[in-house]
């Protein structure tokens, strides 16, 4: 129903104060986007191997130079599943990257295609003993996906009137937390290889929380797991 | 031991399953949130009545994000004596996104009384059509309880973009004809004919057919979010909407004899 609601405008017409909320996500994913400039700037390795008078030398890489890395992407909203890649930027802190999935009919009623931009920012990696391999306890991203399939992205206008329905069920944002496994040091592709898990939720779930006390926070989860592969 | 190792496993399999989610317009529910409609006509079905019993129900509508309001609303109905069943008018659903579908039933899974609905607009946007029929079914159907017969409609015309075929009057026709056995009817719909959200073309049609129906006793519908009785039609025929689940008030219906009914009005505030 509309008349009403639109009297009291969008999302978090319920009382609440905190109305720009909803877009709590894009605050993530802006910091994130963020970060890379302050983690060079603040690195005294990476400082020392540049020195402001003396030019690295040409095609020799500094250690934050990134490489490409592939991914597969199971659930969490992106898809079924999703594949795609990225680049590793900020001493492989940093991972924006672009993912396409597909939820076939089976689950979705009809075949939809997901299209995603998401940056993961992974703050610590100690190594795991001698191993070549290390924990990420903490990872955190922001995400926007784009949902294509029939019916969810015709447009309303010729329908309602402006504003009926405040939200796109197109287009999601969405915030991550997770961990994961990395293992460097491959002989052959992928020299680097990360396996992680992650806990996320979207804007309308966040919406539907602030907004109910008694919705519990796990009501509002959703679960990815994933494999990330690339040089080094 | 093995059989506690099976019971966990499964657990947090099924834990797992419900939090990979494809996408949040994935229509895919676990089995014990498929079908509800036809899992509650079963219920209701375990407790029959004689045609000339009265038929007591709750109506409310609009549950859309009002979970808070939702569990208080269980516990007020659950004291209320001898309901037989709940009916929503639709809108079940804020987004039209599965999840949104089971966390309502989650709530009102705690009914003592079985409870059943009809398709809001809300229900029916982005891919929530889909999830609908997957979680509840059909999105007209009718049921039989004593002597009295349910229609559920959908009417949210303006949703299928006013073509003329929502709601389906021939198919209205045809269950308010089939009469057999039947004392009295009851349409329920979510967008009441008096709206300007229900196709324009299709008023005189469908006002019309329940008009010249003599067992129709009631035509229930929510939407505007407020309680209203009229005779808009001036055939006899009384046009009820009912309050949304964020009100905090809901209605509770009888009816009985060739067409008589009562109302009352319930009030509940918040849980202490």
């Amino acid at each position: 129903m509309a008349p009403l609601r639109s009297a009291v405008p969008w999302p978090l017409a319920r009382g609440v104060s905190h109305r720009w909320a909803c877009l709590l996500p894009l605050a993530v994913a802006a910091v994130l986007l963020a970060a890379p400039a302050q983690a060079q700037s603040s690195d005294p390795a990476n400082d020392a191997a540049q020195p402001a008078t003396q030019p690295a030398a040409p095609n020799t890489p500094r250690p934050t130079d990134g490489a490409f890395f592939l991914t597969v992407h199971i659930a969490g909203g992106t898809g079924a599943v999703a594949v795609g890649g990225g680049y590793w930027l900020a001493r492989r802190r940093l991972e924006p990257e672009l993912l396409l999935g597909i939820v076939p009919k089976k689950l979705g009623g009809k075949t939809l295609g997901v299209v995603t931009l998401k940056t993961t920012y992974t703050p610590y990696a100690p190594q795991l003993g001698a191993s070549r391999w290390q924990a990420n306890p903490l990872s955190f991203g922001g995400l926007a996906s784009y949902t294509f399939g029939p019916g969810l992205n015709s447009s309303r206008a010729t329908k309602y009137p402006k504003g009926y329905y405040w939200w796109s069920s197109a287009l999601r944002f969405g915030a991550v937390l997770g961990a994961r496994l990395t293992h460097e040091g491959g002989a052959g592709w992928p020299q680097r290889s990360s396996y992680y898990a992650e806990l996320g939720t979207n804007d309308l779930y966040l919406v539907s929380k602030i907004t109910n006390r008694s919705l519990r926070l796990s009501e509002i989860l959703t679960l990815g797991l994933g494999v990330k592969g690339g040089g080094k | 031991m093995s059989f506690l190792r099976v019971l966990c496993c499964s657990t947090v399999l099924l834990a797992g399953c419900t939090l990979l989610e494809s996408n949040p317009n994935q229509t895919w529910a676990p089995p014990t949130a498929q079908h509800l409609t036809a899992q509650n006509l079963q219920r209701l079905r375990a407790h029959p009545k004689s045609p000339t019993d009265t038929v007591r129900f709750v109506f409310v509508g609009d549950s859309q994000r009002f979970y808070d309001e939702t569990e208080d609303f269980v516990r007020s109905v659950n004291q209320q004596p001898g309901i037989d069943f709940v009916l929503v008018g639709g809108d079940i659903s804020d987004f039209g996104l599965t999840r949104e579908l089971r966390w309502v039933h989650r709530r009102l899974s705690g009914l003592r009384a079985p409870y059943l609905t009809v398709i809001g607009n809300h229900d029916q946007v982005g891919n929530g059509r889909a999830a609908y029929q997957q979680v509840y079914g059909p999105l007209n159907y009718s049921f039989r309880y004593g002597g009295t017969k349910f229609v559920c409609v959908d009417t949210n015309g303006r949703e299928s973009g006013f073509r003329g075929r929502v709601p389906d009057v021939p198919w209205l026709r045809r269950e308010l004809a089939d009469t057999a056995g039947v004392r009295r009817t009851v349409v329920v719909s979510h967008v009441p004919p008096t709206d300007s959200d229900f196709d324009p073309q299709l008023i005189p049609a469908y006002t019309a057919a329940i008009g010249s129906s003599p067992q129709v006793v009631l035509h229930l519908a929510a939407h505007i979010h407020r309680y209203t009785a009229e005779q808009p039609y001036h055939d006899g025929v009384p046009y009820l909407t009912t309050y949304h689940m964020g009100k905090r008030r809901y209605l509770v219906l009888s009816v009985w004899g060739a067409g008589q009914f009562n109302l009352q009005t319930v009030s509940y505030g918040p849980a202490a």
